[in-house]
């Protein structure tokens, strides 16, 4: 299906856990309390090398908000999600800004393995520490 | 003499037009025409002394010409000193060329310094000067009959020896203008019988043919530089090399097997007599066009090969080169030799101007290096770029970025357009400059269509359905301004052409 065209990045970063592609930089890193259903979850400033599902409001713990999901390019799976809007004022500053699940990314430094042992579900939501 | 006019504007006058055409006629060498037109029309070209003054110019009679010349004068009010210098300077300088040092002297003398010396004091002082040593006269100040009548037209009002060739001058302009306001041009026959005007019915939009032969995708397409071979790539490794005749129909001419990996570089030899392919993080082959052999296979141990390219010269070959995290473009000569490396980024994208490489650095940034003196130009965009295009000319780029905008860009007046409407959100989706002048720009998409837009003004032209998968490649024939060709998923290539051919 084409040369699927995907990005490097320099520097430490995270990837995607089946096929290694990068998706973002550990410099983007913004928040490390986020949580999704399967687990814990990463807010990046930017990811590169994803492509987006449809828009969708998803009510969270933290409010109801516009959220797409995103998978990686190059193999396809599900790998968070990013915020597009959100509804309310002191949620703001997650608009544009990404999560990606720990449980689907690894460390570009060391790479452990994260073995999930929990049933894969599609949807996700997030709940702030 | 009437005033009337002709054509329906009231700008062209009967009695100038009667007379070009005159000129026209005895210009093609219908004298029996121009005459009969003359006694019809009762219009004459050239007065009869204007007659008498031409032909007595061509036999070298200069006595009689002044005399018409002089006749003429009385006619025609705004007559200067300079024609009749220009005639008495060749009596001048032929009567220096016989030795006939006493007549030149008189002439001198009498006829041109009285008549000339207020305003060209400087040429008769020259005169002089070549009289006082009786040197002979360089070749190049004698002239024929012809040449000095071309000459006395310049300098003579228009009305009273009509320039050469007015007609032909007229019509070639109204051609010229017809031809600058066709905004979509794109043929090359400009008739007499209509005004030119192209629409889109000169742009490439049905499929003439289909090329199958891959087993795979078609990831790249470049024809030849002189149009007559295409050069295609496919996820299956292999690269075709395909012919088209003189009727624009492409057959097969070689398969070219060797790589092992899909080739995601090609470069034609500047004069298409070899190619250049570059396997994905492989080796870089060079191939014979006229045998369909390898003649070289570029590797280097621990190196993986990601591009290539030709120097204009024809003599040397660039490529990037990657080592583990490093990429390095090397430039070599034919015998293997390396002449120059630059060390880069990661990226897999070469082109090579007359003077600079033009490659990618850290995924948003066009850089120029050039090779001589090795001053680089960066010129940073916001999106990833997913892809360039070199002009044929190797003056201007397209650059593709990642969020679906094409923009033309060059190096002495930065952005010039952008292209919008196509689609492109997980693969390497490529474009090119083509048509008449380079005048469109051709870009696929993942939607399976072929987009054409207008390259000054960017307007989106025409969306070329057909494909049956996304549409990764496309290449213009540089010499067939109706011939386009577009490679997909579909495993096929197919070659657009005009509606009605």
């Amino acid at each position: 299906m084409g040369r699927i065209f995907v990005v490097d990045l320099e520097g430490r970063t995270y990837r995607c856990k089946f096929c290694k592609t990068h998706l973002a930089l550990a410099d983007e890193l913004v928040s490390r309390s986020f949580h999704c259903r399967r687990g814990k979850a990463y807010l990046f400033n930017s990811a590169v090398n994803i492509t987006y599902g449809p828009h969708e409001e998803r009510m969270m713990l933290s409010g109801m908000h516009t959220v797409a999901d995103i998978f990686c390019c190059c193999c396809g799976q599900i790998v968070g999600w990013k915020y597009e809007a959100a509804h309310e004022k002191s949620q703001k500053y997650k608009e544009g800004k990404f999560v990606l699940e720990r449980g689907r990314i690894m460390d570009g430094v060391d790479s452990e393995f994260y073995i999930d042992t929990r049933p894969t579900m599609i949807m996700s939501d997030a709940e702030d520490v | 003499m009437s005033q009337e006019v002709v054509g329906s504007k009231g700008i062209v006058e009967r009695d100038e037009f009667v007379r070009i055409l005159g000129e026209a006629l005895y210009s093609l060498g219908y004298k029996r025409t121009g005459d009969c037109l003359e006694e019809e029309s009762g219009i004459q070209s050239h007065s009869f002394v204007v007659k008498l003054f031409i032909q007595q110019i061509i036999d070298g009679e200069w006595d009689e010409s002044l005399k018409s010349l002089r006749v003429i004068s009385l006619t025609y009010a705004n007559i200067s000193a300079l024609p009749f210098l220009l005639i008495l300077e060749q009596k001048f300088f032929r009567l220096l060329e016989e030795g006939n040092f006493g007549e030149a002297l008189k002439t001198l003398r009498d006829d041109i310094t009285p008549r000339c010396i207020t305003v060209y004091e400087d040429r008769i002082r020259d005169l002089s000067v070549l009289l006082l040593r009786q040197s002979s006269v360089h070749q190049s100040r004698l002239k024929s009959g012809q040449d000095l009548l071309e000459e006395l037209r310049d300098v003579l009002p228009p009305v009273v020896i009509l320039r050469k060739n007015g007609l032909v001058h007229l019509v070639e302009q109204a051609l010229l203008f017809q031809r600058d306001s066709c905004r979509l041009h794109n043929s090359t026959n400009l008739s007499l019988f209509t005004d030119h005007h192209c629409g889109k019915e000169q742009i490439p939009s049905v499929t003439i043919q289909t090329l199958y032969g891959h087993r795979d995708q078609i990831w790249l397409l470049q024809f030849s530089h002189k149009g007559e071979y295409l050069a295609s790539s496919s996820k299956d490794c292999q690269v075709i090399v395909w012919e088209v005749d003189d009727f624009g129909s492409v057959s097969m001419k070689y398969r070219l097997a060797g790589h092992v990996r899909p080739v995601s570089c090609i470069s034609w030899s500047p004069n298409d007599d070899q190619l250049l392919t570059c396997g994905d993080e492989e080796v870089i082959r060079r191939w014979d066009i006229a045998t369909g052999e390898c003649l070289q296979i570029f590797a280097t141990p621990n190196f993986r090969m990601v591009s290539c390219a030709w120097g204009p010269d024809g003599n040397s070959i660039f490529f990037g080169a990657r080592y583990g995290k490093l990429d390095h473009v090397h430039m070599l000569d034919l015998q293997g030799n390396e002449l120059k490396r630059w060390r880069t980024s990661r990226n897999s994208e070469l082109g090579i101007t007359d003077k600079a490489l033009i490659t990618i650095l850290r995924n948003s940034e066009i850089t120029l290096i050039e090779w001589d003196s090795d001053s680089h130009m960066h010129i940073s965009f916001k999106r990833p770029i997913v892809s360039f295009a070199l002009s044929e000319d190797r003056k201007f780029l397209l650059v593709s970025l990642s969020n679906q905008q094409i923009f033309l860009w060059s190096p002495t007046k930065g952005v010039l357009a952008t292209y919008r409407g196509h689609k492109r959100s997980r693969f390497v989706v490529r474009s090119c400059f083509g048509g008449l002048g380079q005048a469109f720009i051709a870009s696929g998409s993942e939607d399976t269509k072929v987009y054409i837009w207008h390259r000054d003004s960017g307007e989106l032209l025409l969306k070329l359905s057909g494909h049956r998968g996304v549409v990764n490649c496309v290449s213009w024939n540089p010499v067939n301004p109706h011939m386009l060709a577009s490679g997909s998923d579909d495993c096929t290539i197919r070659i657009w052409g005009l509606l009605n051919q």
